[in-house]
């Protein structure tokens, strides 16, 4: 299949290969959550609600010198284009929500909230390739809307290697082609690679390409959060008044 | 779990008992119910209904397959309710759709519809909000009309062509709505917060169609209701189910109207 | 915006507010100079020697940067980011409502919405006797007669302890049980710190309590009790209907907390002077107390917040 057209240049969905879906991020969806977003990556959805940081729930995960993490992520029965029941806590679910929580936990300053617990929850609400990506998106503003502090912004974006091209933010179509997907979280300030993961083969020197296209995603996506948390934050200061 | 004072628990009940609850509304009123629909654009059909700051989405999806041997005229309608980490669990509601509707060729294939209900946030009535949800989602539901290839007969599964374009819409004026009445000392209500529910001695939940009709009942809770009580409780769901119908209709048409400038 | 509350506007009434919500941003941007951040971003400091970081902010590459949305503040030296919608931030003195989760030994565990449950020990209370006296082991038998799981408490912020508990204290007659009302959970950036947290709106018989970490006790008032102990009755059903809240003022609880969710979906801050005007408001324009939740009066509410702002702002430069 030709994934990329090769008199136009463009993708299956009209993309160009360095291009973007459209995204779109909205802060507070979750009613009793101390802080949720919405994050949307083209038809990929999905809702974060964060609680916390509240008191350990059991006592004997308690850390003294920093805050406990968890993470849950769940796929909705109607997220995927073939409606399939999927068990809760499956072995694919249970990686997500481990390299998730990695991902934010290397961001948060769970130094300054000691013997206390943040809890992340993620649901995919529809799944088009890129769900982890759009997940930890979710979870970056989800968190700063609960006002938990964090070193930088946490974002990811991933990119592929089809028909000798390098693709940025795959679709579920590009992505179950088979070819080598990278997902990558940065700190983007701190230019630092929080996540980094990629299955499939490919020769070391497109992957360096890849990388960078990914990182360059990634970079797109932290304007646009600083923007909406930005937006987000004048709105409650201006309501609230003096 | 929501823990409540004796304090507490007393102004809850004393509300209910002078017809005053909490938040200013009388037993048999509800809050204020919002729907948006078209959320999910994968599926066939979607909405989100809020009940206060209950949040649930249902989703129809419709597949095609094979009708039950048993009955070789009609379609499958199956429902899954999950809950996000963040609310309790839920159980299971039946609907009422027009079976026959959804077969295409008789004993060989018919539209599976599957529902799904997923509950965003729980702050009490769940069951009437997912009903709520449910009936918005099959409203905004288009099956896609479907060419059957005429040389197929016989044992032979008959070729099946699925248009893009063209949709048939869905008759949703038979889908009832839930209503449930909770029962908090001598007297019940409906659409209870979840500090309402946390009082509830027994409840029990009445689908009622536009007709009237009681389509469906459920009672939960430990402690046992008289059968007239129950009785009473049927006729009441009934008359309160009206105003929801009328609420609701308003709601999904403007809802529609908004989703289809969208598209526009 | 609206979490808690989801309005349905019709067309006339989204414009209205679109239009009500545009002005208050206009006033707010013209009345603070504080300057906005967002998460990662650098606060400039002009290169000043001896900057002291303070919340909110950290250093990266010698430059101080914002670790939480919010407006950044300079007292002297001092730099931080005062955060909007976060937990519970406790400071020595406050005012606070919350719920007993758990008796420990000599103690009471409180969820007060921070990121830890906050301690009241059983020698930071007055006992009921009133006495002053070291506390026995039998006092520690009988804490649950003073306050059990669930019961709600006011209580005032003592400070933090060496392991980094929250301590609380309730040492006076106006704190301790809250009974024969409703508890209301707000964002805590929405309550002012001021001087009086405690209000007796004697107009509506009702007591009503700003805690500083965003539980807003509404309730019957209750005139403080002479250190006598009310003697344990076993009630009937009958006592208890005749013990009800009597209704006028069940509808004045009820207008009032209405009041106070419809200010904090709305995103006002919250004061005593803000609810009673918007309860004194829905009773003078005949709004049902329930259709104090609705899309009409919640778009007029809007409306008249611009109002005052704008004759605020009016007053503050002329």
């Amino acid at each position: 299949m030709e994934y990329v057209n090769p008199l136009t240049g463009f993708r299956l969905d009209g993309r160009r290969p360095n291009e973007m879906r459209q995204i779109r991020g909205e802060i507070g969806v979750v009613a009793k959550a101390d802080g949720s977003a919405l994050f949307e990556m083209g038809n990929t959805k999905v809702i974060a609600a964060v609680y916390g940081p509240r008191e350990v729930q059991n006592k004997g995960q308690q850390m003294d010198g920093q805050a406990l993490v968890r993470c849950e992520y769940s796929m909705a029965n109607f997220s995927t284009g073939d409606r399939a029941r999927k068990s809760k806590g499956d072995r694919r679910s249970t990686e997500i929500s481990l390299v998730i929580r990695q991902t934010m936990e290397a961001s948060i300053l769970t130094h300054l909230m000691p013997r206390s617990q943040i809890d992340i929850f993620l649901q995919v609400l529809q799944a088009d390739g890129g769900t982890r990506s759009a997940c930890i998106n979710a979870a970056t503003l989800a968190l700063a809307d609960a006002g938990i502090p964090m070193r930088d912004l946490v974002t990811s974006c991933s990119a592929g290697y089809l028909c000798s091209t390098p693709l940025l933010d795959l679709n579920y179509v590009e992505d179950s082609a088979g070819g080598p997907d990278v997902t990558v979280g940065t700190l983007v300030k701190m230019d630092k690679v929080t996540l980094l993961q990629m299955d499939a083969k490919l020769p070391i020197e497109m992957f360096t390409d890849v990388l960078q296209l990914a990182i360059e995603g990634c970079k797109a996506i932290a304007n646009y959060i600083q923007e909406v948390l930005l937006e987000n934050t004048k709105k409650l200061e201006c309501m609230r008044g003096s | 779990m929501v823990g409540l004072s004796a304090g507490e628990r007393q102004f809850i009940y004393g509300g209910i008992a002078q017809d005053l609850r909490s938040d200013g509304r009388q037993r048999l009123q509800f809050r204020p119910i919002s729907v948006q629909t078209g959320v999910i654009p994968q599926a066939n059909g979607s909405a989100r209904a809020t009940l206060g700051a209950t949040d649930v989405i249902a989703s129809i999806k419709a597949e095609l397959g094979k009708p039950a041997p048993l009955r070789p005229d009609k379609g499958k309608v199956s429902i899954f309710i999950d809950c996000s980490p963040t609310a309790a669990p839920v159980f299971e509601v039946g609907a009422g759709i027009d079976l026959s509707s959804l077969i295409v060729v008789e004993g060989k294939v018919c539209w599976d519809l599957y529902i799904d209900g997923l509950v965003i946030s729980s702050d009490g009535n769940l069951l009437d909000a997912l009903a709520a949800a449910i009936k918005a989602a099959l409203s905004n539901t288009g099956i896609p009309k479907v060419s059957v290839s005429v040389g197929a007969s016989g044992e032979d599964q008959p070729e099946v062509d699925v248009s893009d374009e063209e949709f048939m819409q869905f008759d949703t004026s038979g889908v009832p709505v839930v209503v449930t009445l909770t029962k908090v000392g001598r007297h019940y209500i409906v659409d209870a917060t979840l500090e309402e529910e946390s009082q509830m001695s027994s409840a029990v939940s009445v689908s009622v169609n536009r007709h009237g009709r009681v389509c469906g009942l459920i009672k939960r809770g430990g402690t046992g209701l008289d059968p007239s009580v129950v009785l009473d409780m049927v006729s009441v769901a009934k008359h309160a189910s009206e105003t929801l119908i009328a609420v609701l209709d308003s709601e999904i048409a403007s809802a529609e109207a908004i989703d289809d400038d969208d598209a526009i | 915006m609206m979490r808690e509350l989801h309005v349905s506007l019709n067309q006339t009434q989204k414009v209205r507010l679109q239009a009500a919500f545009q002005h208050l941003s206009d006033i707010g941007s013209q009345a603070s100079s504080g300057l906005l951040v967002s998460v990662s971003d650098t606060i400039p400091v002009n290169n000043e020697d001896g900057i002291l970081k303070g919340h909110g902010t950290s250093e990266r590459d010698g430059q101080v940067v914002a670790t939480v949305c919010g407006v950044v503040e300079r007292v002297n030296k001092l730099v931080y980011v005062r955060a909007l919608r976060a937990r519970y931030k406790p400071e020595v003195g406050d005012i606070i409502v919350g719920r007993v989760i758990e008796i420990a030994p000599k103690r009471w565990k409180l969820e007060i919405n921070f990121s830890q449950d906050a301690v009241l020990m059983l020698q930071s209370m007055n006992l009921p006797d009133g006495i002053q006296r070291r506390r026995t082991a039998v006092d520690e038998l009988n804490m649950r007669t003073i306050f059990e799981e669930n019961d709600v408490i006011c209580a005032e912020v003592r400070g933090f302890q060496h392991d980094g508990s929250l301590h609380l204290q309730a040492r006076s007659q106006k704190y301790g049980k809250l009974e024969r009302g409703q508890l209301l959970r707000v964002p805590a950036y929405l309550v002012k710190r001021r001087k009086q947290h405690f209000h007796d709106l004697e107009q509506y018989g009702v007591d009503l309590i700003l805690g500083c970490n965003g539980f807003i006790w509404v309730g019957e008032h209750v005139v403080p009790a002479d250190n006598e102990m009310v003697e344990d009755q076993e009630s009937t059903l009958k006592d208890k209907e005749q013990s009800y809240t009597p209704l006028e003022i069940r509808q004045n609880i009820c207008r009032i907390a209405n009041s106070v969710r419809l200010i904090s979906a709305l995103g006002f801050a919250i004061s005593v002077d803000a609810i009673i005007d918007t309860a004194e408001a829905s009773k003078s324009s005949n709004v049902d107390i329930k259709d104090m939740l609705g899309a009409e009066f919640y778009v007029q509410t809007a409306e008249r917040e611009v109002q005052k702002r704008i004759s605020l702002l009016k007053k503050k430069r002329g």
